[in-house]
């Protein structure tokens, strides 16, 4: 009877305790040519918005959709944009001024001249590099409340920021509806709402650029963790490696001797654009600018595989795999 | 007593809602909608596996403790290429088939940035 009994309490209480805990909801996105994946605790509709406001900034931010406000843009030199374009364009400037144009919003020329925005790869020749260089320079794009215009002859591109302006978002809307905990996963740019259901921070892995396995983790909590790296898109011609992220100083790919560059902070926009200006500009003048600047702490790994992180991030920084042995640099701002 | 009976049922719950799953189970999803479920655990032999979407076929290998994409008719075989899915939470994913194949369990992280 006692047995009973209890059988038929715990029975309740696994019950109650299956009700009171908030369900994941769940959804995956193909949007921004990649994939998405949404995780909110407790709130389905915070989910299904999450969704169309992907959908519909894809269509206004897509260089390639033929009637995005950025296409539009393209085709005219300028015109009415989204206010919503408009403000990412300027935050996207902000952060090409910050960078020293190691981000620039108008490299997209080259980037086709290389052949990224189709996989045909190619080594376009100093000619060709030069003249295209003529036409790449953010300081001249004006970006209005509603409106952008851009010099004769320059592409807009806002691909190295998009899918960071998009987690901020999705964050912000989850934040006004009222969700405690969420996971926003841009195929690899990784925003979190708060900790996990049961108060534990979020657990976000950073890819080793040298193998398949991550090179450590951070302990994140509304924070943004976004990482570029040449590993993630390259092809090779006559043993030479050409990644995908191009110096607009160069017209070619960047190799300033970095594999990859982590940026974590609490603006996903700030983190997206800077891990490109970043991996452009190299460890040297990365460290600088984290020491010139506050918003975000760097995870760095060079390309003979030593790992630098900044202060900000010592304690919540965790390195696994290969790189438990291996000696971390730690920069300070003193 | 209650209160031992209470306290136990209490452990025992959180005993079942906590416990950690035993080992990788990969689950293969296609559009987002959940395709097949496969315990690499509990595998002793290898197991092909075919993902027939609307949009094209993807094979893939399931071995004890990992599985990847061994052959594919999308245009840019990236899922292919991605090689041996084991150890982490980066899933693999073939975007022109909106193919996504992703482990649970045995695996610490939430999320992977890169």
């Amino acid at each position: 009877m006692r047995r009973a009994a209890s059988a038929i309490l715990c029975l309740a209480l696994l019950l109650a305790l299956a009700g009171c805990a908030p369900q994941a909801q769940t959804a995956t996105v193909f949007a921004m040519d990649t994939v998405m994946e949404l995780t909110a605790y407790g709130d389905r509709e915070a989910v299904d918005g999450a969704v169309s406001l992907i959908h519909a900034l894809e269509d206004r931010l897509s260089v390639t959709a033929a009637d995005s406000d950025i296409a539009r843009v393209n085709s005219s030199g300028g015109g009415a944009v989204d206010p919503g374009t408009a403000a990412l364009l300027r935050r996207a400037l902000d952060i090409s001024a910050l960078s020293g144009g190691a981000l620039d919003v108008t490299i997209y020329p080259l980037v086709r001249a290389w052949g990224f925005t189709t996989g045909e790869y190619r080594v376009p020749g100093d000619d060709e590099i030069g003249a295209l260089l003529k036409n790449v320079n953010y300081a001249a794009v004006q970006a209005g409340e509603a409106n952008v215009s851009l010099p004769a002859g320059a592409l807009l591109d806002l691909g190295a920021v998009a899918k960071g302006w998009t987690g901020d978002q999705i964050a912000a809307l989850w934040r006004q509806v009222g969700v405690k905990s969420g996971l926003i996963n841009l195929g690899g740019n990784v925003q979190t709402v708060g900790g996990k259901p049961d108060g534990s921070d979020w657990v976000v892995g950073i890819r080793d650029p040298f193998s398949e396995d991550v090179l450590g983790a951070i302990a994140a909590r509304d924070l943004a963790v976004v990482t570029s790296g040449g590993y993630q898109r390259y092809f090779e011609r006559e043993g030479v490696r050409y990644c995908h992220i191009i110096d607009p100083r160069t017209g070619k790919p960047a190799d300033s001797g970095l594999a990859s560059v982590t940026v974590i902070g609490r603006e996903g926009v700030l983190c997206d654009g800077l891990s490109t200006a970043l991996y452009v500009m190299g460890l040297e003048d990365a460290v600088r600018l984290w020491r010139e600047n506050t918003g975000f702490d760097l995870v760095l790994v060079t390309d003979g595989g030593q790992v630098v992180i900044t202060e900000g991030i010592e304690g919540s920084f965790t390195p696994m795999g290969a790189y438990t042995d291996k000696e971390i640099k730690v920069m300070r701002r003193g | 007593m209650i209160a031992v009976i209470l306290l136990l049922s209490v452990a025992a719950s959180l005993f079942l809602f906590l416990r950690p799953a035993a080992g990788h189970t990969a689950e293969i999803y296609v559009d987002g909608v959940l395709y097949r479920r496969v315990d690499l655990g509990k595998l002793t032999a290898p197991e092909r596996i075919e993902v027939r979407t609307e949009r094209g076929v993807n094979v893939l290998l399931a071995e004890p403790g990992r599985i990847r994409v061994e052959s594919a008719d999308c245009p840019d075989k990236v899922c292919v290429e991605a090689g041996w899915l084991e150890d982490s939470a980066a899933p693999i994913v073939c975007l022109p088939h909106r193919v996504v194949i992703k482990l649970t369990g045995g695996t610490s992280l939430d999320a992977e940035a890169g």
